[in-house]
Formats: C-alpha cells, structure tokens, sequence
C-alpha cells in the first residue's frame, strides 16, 4: 500500500451535461489550476444519475464520487436534479450507515459560469478524500494490490 | 387466542364462498394448508366449495399482494393482512394494480405473527384499504419505535458488522422472492446488460447487492420483515431497509403503504427538500 501522503485518489465524477460539465470546461479553458484526480463522466442530468451506478463505481474501485448538477429550479429539463435530490440524500444515508466515510460521497450543485466554483469543489473534495485514505473495497483487500497483480500478468 | 383465529377464519370462509357463487370475484388468494406437509401455504380458491380450505393463523407470514400481479384485468379478491394492505397501498401508488381489479377482505386488529420480529415494529393493525372487513378494528393507536440495533456502533464497526453479516449471503435471492416490493420485469441481479452487480459469492459482489437491494426498497419498504423470514442464513436482511425507512419518515415525512393517492418517495419531490450532507 502507498503511503497516506502521496496517495492518488481515483475520483469519479459525474457532471451534467448542461450546468456542471460546462463548468468543468469553463475552469480549463479559462486556465485554472485543479487537482487532477478526478474522472469525469459527462450524463445528460442529475436526474438520469442511477444510485446504482454510484455504489457500483465503489465495486470497481474507485475512491470517491462526486456528483454536480445544475442548482435546483435551474435543470435544463425542468425538474431532474429535484427527483435527483431526494436519491442522493437517501443514498448518502444509506452510505453512511453502510460505513462508508462519508467524505467519499460527495453531492453538489455548479452552474455553467461557476468555473471557479468549481475548481474549489473539486479542490475540497480531493482534500477530504486523500485525508480518508484509499478505500479498501467492500471486502477491504484494497485495490492497489490487486492492480499490481494484474500489471505483473498474475 | 385459538378461537379468535378460528372465527377469523369462519368468516373468511363464508364470505369467500358468497363472493365466489354471486360471481363477484374471479378467485381469492389467501391462507391454506399445503398438501404435503399441512404448513401454511398461499391457496389460490376459484370455486365456491373450495372456500372452506381458506384459514387464517398466526402463521401467515407470507405476503400475498405479489400475487395479484400475475392477475391484472382480472376480479381477484385477496384476504389481507394490515401489510398486506400496506403492499397493496403501494401498488396502487405506483400504479402496478387497479384499483377495480381487486377484492379486499382486510382483517381487522392483526395482533402480529409468530416468527415475526417486524410486527413489533409495526403501528398499523387495521387495513389501510379494504372491501370488507373481518372482526372489529383496533380503536385505540399504538406507540412503536422503529429499533436501531446499530446505533451505538461507529462507522467502521458498522462496516464490519455488514460485511460480516453479508459474507454469509449465498445469494439464493429468497429475500427478493418473498419481498413484495421486488416486482421489476427484470431483476437488476439477472441483468447482463449492464451488469450491475457479479453474480458469484463473494464480500465484495454480497456487499454490493445488499446496498443496491436496501437503495431499490427506499421508500416503498413497508418494513414487514418477509426477507428477514425468507433468508436461509439468518442475515439480518432489515437492518439497512429500515434505516432508509426511518431517514425517509424523519427527512421527506414519508411512510410508504399509507395512503394510495400519495405518491412513492423518489416519484416525486418537493421545492423546499432537503439538502443535508451536500457540499455548499
């Protein structure tokens, strides 16, 4: 396992496309700075976001999530991020009493100018996941090892 | 005790027949006892004569509303538990059922079953919906507290204690049998397109489906504890399903299986809903 300090937390975010991911490509091509960690995933709306793929995400190894739709009263389709609301804050719930920290399930709302916003966010939820540590996977064998497993053809 | 189940089932039986020759209902699912063993099992009557072979014990666990969706467009009358009516509250929500469809003959002052450690929780002992009504309704209301035999624990104990329990899960999938709310055309376990969740033993796939399962119950679990019945391990199948139920009622005011005109908890939302949790 590598240690705490210089530990790479993989990220998966999932942005909307109409809000949050126009964000994302507001702060880069307006050159500023953040923290390279995380993966985005570009969906159509907060509101096509299944929890199942959020808790599957941490199946497959990733460290956290980030999830980032338009603010509510702004979704391109009227109401999704509202219906998407109420999934979140239940699945958060249902994380947390899992046991999985919560820092690793991170919800927000960035609009399409809030390009700094949305360097700081990502910025703050790297921070909160590097101080967790790596996530161990549901079964905590950890999934550095088994990567280094499978680059060594094993 | 004996005689109040036996009179239950005295009316049961007579107004099954009088449904069934006046032609008012198609069949009546309810409780009987099996062929081969003599234990409780679901009995499907569909002529008048057959309506003596209806019974009601405090061994009827299983909940009979997934039946009535092999039956859609059709008269069927169901003998309901108040969870059962509950289940069929949520059905008619969700509109899975009509509400024309179906027969109920609800039973009143339900003082839970034997087995059963979710009937303690359990507040509602008279039908939520019903046709006809068995036995006198429980007038005066009962306090029950929703028990959170985890609360003490932290985080990380509570990850042990769930990756212990789920370990011993050989994904037989009894609980998504027995579960009335598992009613999907297809199964988010059978499905390999995507493939949500490997299909093979283990902590990491067990773990997996237990938080997919408790995240597909939230807000339609009416906390009945058939999964718990079901599980040949003894998983404690309820522990995460009863936590959202509590989150549910405490962040949203929701309880589902109450009231047939509300809709389920994710089919709707409110302006002023809660954000707690989330990164301002």
């Amino acid at each position: 396992m590598t240690a705490k300090e210089d530990f790479e937390p993989k990220i998966l975010a999932f942005l909307c496309n109409w809000c949050s991911y126009a964000a994302a490509d507001l702060a880069g091509s307006s050159r500023m700075q953040y923290p390279p960690q995380i993966r985005v995933i570009r969906v159509p709306c907060s509101g096509r976001i299944d929890p199942f793929l959020l808790i599957r995400a941490f199946n497959s190894g990733a460290d956290g999530i980030l999830v980032s739709g338009c603010h509510p009263g702004d979704c391109h389709y009227l109401d999704g991020n509202y219906y998407a609301r109420r999934r979140f804050l239940m699945l958060k719930e249902l994380m947390q009493y899992a046991g999985i920290a919560e820092e690793r399930v991170n919800f927000t709302w960035c609009s399409a100018s809030e390009g700094k916003r949305f360097a700081a966010i990502v910025e703050r939820v790297v921070n909160r996941i590097k101080e967790v540590g790596p996530w161990e996977g549901f079964d905590g064998r950890g999934f550095a090892r088994r990567e280094e497993e499978m680059a060594s053809g094993e | 005790m004996e005689s109040k189940y036996s009179e239950i089932s005295k009316n049961i039986q007579e107004e099954a027949k009088k449904l069934l020759s006046q032609g008012k209902v198609e069949r009546i699912i309810g409780f009987g006892r099996g062929v081969f063993t003599g234990e409780i099992t679901p009995i499907f009557v569909t002529e008048p004569e057959r309506a003596e072979e209806l019974l009601f014990t405090p061994e009827c666990d299983m909940m009979l509303a997934k039946y009535l969706l092999d039956y859609k467009g059709s008269k069927t009358g169901i003998v309901a538990k108040p969870c059962d009516t509950r289940a069929i509250t949520v059905y008619l929500a969700e509109e899975l059922i009509k509400r024309e469809d179906i027969f109920i003959i609800g039973i009143n002052d339900c003082e839970g079953l034997e087995e059963n450690d979710a009937c303690e929780e359990c507040g509602v002992r008279n039908p939520v919906v019903v046709d006809l009504e068995i036995g006198q309704p429980r007038e005066e209301e009962i306090e029950v507290e929703i028990a959170d035999e985890l609360e003490d624990m932290s985080p990380e104990e509570r990850f042990e204690y769930f990756q212990k329990e789920f370990s011993r899960c050989i994904r037989c999938y009894a609980c998504r049998e027995a579960c009335f709310v598992c009613a999907c055309d297809e199964c988010f376990v059978d499905s390999n397109q995507p493939q949500w969740v490997g299909s093979s033993i283990g902590k990491r796939d067990n773990f997996t489906f237990h938080l997919m399962r408790a995240m597909h119950m939230a807000g339609r679990c009416i906390n009945c504890g058939a999964c718990e019945i079901a599980c040949p391990e003894g998983i404690n199948m309820r522990a995460l399903t009863k936590h959202l139920y509590r989150a549910a009622r405490d962040v949203f005011q929701f309880e589902p299986g109450l009231n047939p005109e509300e809709k389920t908890l994710f089919a709707t939302y409110r302006l002023d809903d809660s954000e707690q949790g989330f990164l301002d």
